[in-house]
């Protein structure tokens, strides 16, 4: 059992690496209650492509027996975030209720629970699903606050061992982290198959942890949500002003404290401390920090629970209206008046003063140095976090590493505590944690100044702890098997070419990784000749394959127009066709290249972004892709190729009806109306992700599911693809696009600008002057798009768009 | 020369484009379900009926082939019995019972069944492949004008408020709901069997309209505009046949005549005002048929728009008590190809339930054309 309860992306060095030899396979999930977690579950698990069963109570007097779980199933088709990544995973999920379906169970290889959190009902509902179902089947709880030893209490002595708490977090299909407790009776290979169907088809971060109250995410999130608020309400700070000290410096999500509040619901506060104060240690600091706050109480009892809820500590008011030119504003409650007022700028100098410092150490140090009401806000939050976090391992969980993959993973914090501890050094705390007369904890204490984290030899290595709460060597952080981060490459090596805006990594197995690193990952120049770079290495024979990859958050989010901006108000027409002309050239041959190129994109992948993926000779993309032509956006066309490429997929999509108009009708659309994919699947539908292209569940394993794309295709003698050819409408099919614009026009919903734009992109998507027995390559498209976007960025309306995203970031719909 | 009856009429569910109960049926399918009936329920002998002409606005994908001949095949009508299929956009089916009619006075030919179909969920207005003339778009682009951009014009040319637009779609569907509820449509409809079950009722009436609910749309095709979805025909799928015999046929096999065709007629006009083209055809009917407009007591008017429907009710001098008495096609819907089957049909056997003498049915047709049938009660 040790090495079962070590954390799965940080096991010891010590630990067998090795899995148990049978790990029972999952092919079929039971998911019981369909509330929001349960049913979240459910479209994830159809997300991953399984079967579901989604089971809940008859509700009484309904003559649909079904309609809890029919219902949740019909509301998250129209949620947004969409629970669900395609229309095709709803099919998957089959409703029933708990008193006739149980036999729909007796073929589950997992079942979970996410009933209501009372012992007494989901002991009910294990009794009876222990009655139908397989043996050796799985079945776990998603309670988040019932201890798994109480759950198990006077059940079968055979039920324990297939047992497990399996703790999601909200939006199932978003936030990234798995909380795994594995019982002292849970069978090895149970966990082993868990952590392993977490990993790879749900694509979490499995995090096995300690049968503690909250686990390990919650228990530190509460505790920082209750610091958090009760010190801005303590410092007489706005909303605002504590959201953007948090975020800013300290890594919080943009939506900050109290719009997190607002996204789970002021309402659940109460119980989720009670919960805590009910099963916490006597000894817990939860319990100094805790206190009622008659405001949070006052907006429950008004209604104000949130984003469900009437409004929160942020809440839109006034109606948007298209005729009116009406927009919403925001607004924020008052924390000592509890009225709303319309949210304000936030103007701190603690936050310029970190602003000047710098980035990383210098930045924080300087926040929470600084005297004013940001200063000491950001200090008392922080340091109290991070004792409690000193404090907690390992009753919580064996490694620090696991602590922070938790809350990066859970509540989408940039850095764990203990990274936290880190930037802001370790041995500073310690002393002013002593200086002001406050407990430091004996780990804290014990470290010395030194740091939890170091790179030594290569390789990112933790501190570990001992059992009496006493730092000991460092260790390796461990990977699961399967997962190449371009981080850890990065830790141990050099790059194999590298520019200010692109380098080259190799890989392993002969491959290289291209990797962005410009803001935003907006392509440039210097990617390009990057480009061009590894083009050459792999010509040379230094390397054998390509793959496109990075580790940031969005893939690239297209082209940098501000060079296009700059240009164009200097007339170097001749500079913007040259860079159209470069970019088209290098996306071509890499398209053409004798060698085999996989782009692997996760997040935003648009406008450019979108088009070297479109080139390349395969795509292994994450679940979690975001997809799309959106130049229109900016008065503009695809230039490098987007055009070209969708019309050739659109073309030889053998589902399409016949005829030279249906390829260019669907790609039009997707284009003039700035279609984003969002998620891999749906790109797969819009043929942005080819029939025959991957998807990769697990983000952390993208790299290496890449990598190993590559080498397939190297392994199955890898041609480049024929040019292809096309029947293009010519004049006859841009009239009937133009035609269709002039409607959209007329009606409305097209703007003057839209109808410069779109027109244009019929021209191109026809085939400009082709008849339609005549055939058109590559060449002719290409021609055509740089035509086009010359021509377009010769326009004051589009001038206006390109200037109009860079000031503001938001289109501009003239 | 011979009178010519009609003799049957059924049809199909009408059902929303996309989200009715028919999207997922083939128009073939549907139609020749329609044909079997109309077959089943006039008790004609199939070995008699010379041909199957069926009206279709865009006849290819699944209503491609020369579907006319394959509804034939699958409705079991004998190989002796033709099939063509015939394209004048809306006045398609009426077109069709115009062919047989003239056929039947040729004496080449007793007993036809002209029908309708149009599945515009399977096959979307303007077809897979659109690709009009670009030197007429460029000399006269109003050759490809779009329908809502008619109605708009009409609108403007003849003054209809958007109110008064709204009050005729309110009329037409408080009709249409009286009728379904009353069971009036029961025999006409012909139940369809799908995968899913069978379709009896019209999908696409909304008897939850209400004048306040109607002024709160957007405009649909102009945003200065005053026509919306709600004054307009819904797209729609559905089927209708009606059966095209001789009088002597009729007398002689002892079929129940519905109506006589007393005459009928084609017209022109500009096809940016196309909705107003039921004007000219239905003056020059009446005219073939020796009657005026007050010897006409029931009146089917296909409503594309309630303004194209208004500017001909307006120019015509139409009297709405006696027009459109279970409502018209902005509440039941208007599959394409379908409409003229259903509103002569329709005429025909209002005219043997309300006992009245003579009827007219007369539609506007893409591109600014007008077709129009007169009826005499047998």
């Amino acid at each position: 059992m040790a090495e079962l309860a070590a954390p799965l992306l940080a096991e010891p060095a010590t630990a067998p690496a090795a899995e148990p030899p049978s790990r029972p396979k999952i092919a079929k999930v039971g998911v019981l209650g369909s509330g929001t977690m349960g049913s979240g579950i459910a479209a994830h698990v159809a997300n991953a492509g399984l079967p579901v069963v989604l089971l809940d109570v008859v509700p009484a007097g309904a003559t649909d027996r079904n309609a809890l779980a029919a219902g949740a199933v019909e509301r998250m088709a129209k949620q947004k975030p969409a629970p669900l990544m395609s229309a095709r995973a709803a099919k998957l999920i089959a409703v029933g209720n708990l008193e006739d379906d149980l036999g729909k169970l007796a073929d589950c290889d997992w079942i979970v629970e996410a009933v209501i959190e009372r012992l007494d009902v989901k002991q009910q509902v294990y009794r009876a699903v222990d009655a139908v179902r397989k043996p050796g089947s799985i079945v776990s709880s998603n309670t988040s606050t019932i201890p798994l030893t109480k759950l198990v209490e006077g059940l079968p002595e055979s039920f324990a061992p297939d047992f497990l708490v399996t703790h999601f977090f909200n939006p199932p299909r978003y936030m990234r982290l798995l909380e795994v407790v594995a019982g002292e009776a849970t069978r090895p290979e149970a966990v082993a198959a868990i952590r392993a169907f977490g990993d790879e088809r749900l694509g979490k971060s499995v995090v096995l942890c300690k049968d503690t109250p909250a686990f390990i995410a919650n228990r530190i999130g509460t505790f920082w949500i209750e610091v958090a608020t009760r010190e801005a309400i303590d410092l007489g700070l706005t909303v605002e002003e504590a959201d953007a000290v948090a975020g800013k410096h300290m890594g919080i999500p943009k939506t900050g404290i109290f719009g997190l509040l607002d996204l789970v619901g002021i309402d659940l506060g109460p119980h989720i401390a009670a919960s805590l104060l009910a099963n916490l240690p006597a000894n817990d600091a939860y319990r100094d920090v805790h206190r009622p706050e008659p405001l949070l109480a006052g907006m429950i009892e008004r209604g104000l629970t949130g984003r469900k809820g009437k409004g929160g500590f942020y809440r839109m008011q006034g109606k948007a209206g298209i005729k009116t030119g009406a927009a919403r504003t925001m607004e924020a409650i008052d924390l000592k008046s509890g009225e709303y007022r319309p949210t304000r700028e936030v103007k701190l100098a603690s936050l310029d003063a970190a602003k000047a410092a710098g980035k990383g150490e210098a930045a924080l140090r300087a926040l929470v140095e600084h005297p004013d009401r940001g200063g000491q806000y950001a200090w008392r939050m922080l340091s109290q976090i991070l004792a409690y976090a000193a404090s907690l391992v390992p009753d919580i969980a064996d490694e620090v590493a696991s602590v922070d993959e938790a809350m990066r993973a859970g509540y989408s914090w940039e850095l764990g505590p203990f990274e936290l501890i880190d930037r802001l050094g370790p041995g500073y705390l310690a002393k002013r944690l002593a200086a002001e007369g406050r407990p430091v904890p004996p780990l804290l204490a014990a470290m010395g100044g030194e740091p939890f984290y170091r790179v030594e030899g290569g390789k990112l290595q933790q501190r570990a702890v001992t059992a009496a709460k006493q730092p000991a060597g460092y260790v390796d952080v461990r990977r699961p098997d399967g997962v190449l981060l371009l981080a850890d490459v990065k830790r141990a090596s050099k790059p194999v070419a590298k520019n200010s805006s692109a380098s080259l990594w190799d890989i392993g197995d002969g491959v290289l990784c291209l990797e962005f690193h410009t803001k935003m990952n907006a392509l440039d120049d210097g990617i390009i000749r990057m480009l061009g770079k590894a083009h050459e290495l792999i010509d040379g024979a230094a390397f054998k394959a390509l793959v496109i990859y990075n580790e940031a958050s969005n893939f690239s989010v297209g082209a940098n127009i501000g060079i296009a901006l700059f240009a164009a108000n200097l007339a170097m027409w001749n500079d913007i066709e040259g860079s159209i002309a470069g970019g088209q050239q290098a996306f071509k041959a890499l398209k053409y290249a004798p060698f085999p190129s996989v782009a692997a994109p996760a997040g935003m992948a648009l406008g450019g972004g979108c088009e070297i993926t479109l080139h390349c000779s395969a795509v292994q993309a994450s679940a979690e892709t975001y997809m799309g032509l959106v130049e229109v956006g900016v008065g503009v066309i695809p230039g490098w190729g987007g055009c070209k490429e969708m019309l050739g997929r659109w073309s030889t999509n053998p589902k399409r009806p016949g005829g030279p108009m249906p390829a260019v009708a669907k790609v039009f659309e997707l284009i003039s109306t700035a279609v984003v994919s969002t998620s891999a699947e749906e790109a797969r539908e819009n043929l942005f992700v080819r029939p025959t292209d991957g998807i990769t569940m697990n983000r952390d394993r993208l790299l290496a599911d890449a990598k190993a794309r590559a080498l397939a295709l190297l392994a199955a003698g890898y041609q480049p693809p024929k040019p292809f050819a096309l029947n293009l409408p010519g004049a006859s099919g841009r009239v009937a696009l133009e035609m269709a614009v002039d409607g959209f026009r007329q009606s409305g919903k097209a703007t003057p600008h839209d109808e410069v734009v779109a027109k244009k992109l019929a021209r191109v998507l026809t085939g400009g002057d082709t008849d339609v027995t005549d055939k058109v390559g590559d060449d002719d498209l290409s021609r055509l798009e740089r035509e086009a976007f010359v021509a377009l960025v010769k326009t004051p309306g589009t001038l206006a768009r390109i200037e109009h995203m860079l000031d503001t970031g938001k289109p501009l719909r003239n | 020369m011979s009178n010519v009856l009609i003799a049957g009429y059924a049809r199909s569910p009408f059902t929303p484009a996309r989200k009715g109960e028919l999207a997922k049926v083939r128009p073939d399918d549907v139609a020749a379900q329609v044909v079997r009936a109309l077959v089943e329920r006039t008790g004609i002998d199939p070995a008699d009926i010379e041909d199957l002409i069926v009206g279709c606005a865009f006849p290819e994908g699944e209503q491609g082939f020369n579907v006319a001949r394959l509804i034939a095949f699958l409705a079991d009508l004998p190989n002796s019995v033709g099939g063509a299929t015939v394209n004048r956009f809306c006045g398609s089916s009426m077109q069709a019972i115009h062919i047989a009619a003239g056929a039947i006075q040729m004496g080449a030919g007793e007993a036809f069944i002209c029908a309708g179909v149009e599945s515009m969920t399977r096959i979307p207005m303007g077809g897979f492949n659109p690709l009009p003339n670009p030197v007429l778009y460029e000399r006269y682009p109003q050759a490809f004008v779009s329908m809502g951009e008619t109605a708009e014009n009409l609108a403007k040319k003849h003054g209809i408020a958007r109110q008064r637009q709204e009050e005729m779609a309110l009329a037409s569907q408080q009709k249409a709901a009286a009728a379904q509820k009353d069971g009036r449509f029961d025999d006409e409809i012909v139940p369809i069997t799908t995968k899913n079950g069978t379709v009896t009722r019209d999908g696409c009436l909304r008897p939850e309209t209400t004048l306040e609910g109607l002024a709160g749309l957007e405009p649909a095709f102009d945003q200065k505009g005053t026509v919306t979805a709600g004054t307009s025909s819904p797209l729609t799928d559905g089927a209708a046949a009606t059966l095209v015999v001789s009088e002597a046929y009729a007398e002689r096999k002892g079929l129940k005549p519905l109506a006589r065709i007393k005459s009928f007629a084609i017209s022109g006009c500009q096809p940016e005002i196309m909705g107003i083209g039921p004007v000219l055809s239905s003056r020059k009917a009446l005219q073939r048929a020796g009657i005026g407009l007050d010897d006409v007591q029931v009146i089917e008017l296909n409503e594309a728009f309630a303004a194209q429907a208004l500017a001909c009710v307006d120019e015509l001098g139409l009297d709405m008590a006696k027009t459109n008495l279970d409502g018209g096609a902005i509440a039941l819907g208007h599959p394409l190809g379908a409409t003229g089957a259903r509103i002569t049909g329709k005429a025909a056997s209002l005219l043997a339930r309300e006992g009245k003498k003579y009827a007219l049915a007369t539609q506007c047709i893409g591109g600014g054309q007008g077709i129009a049938t007169v009826l005499e009660a047998v």
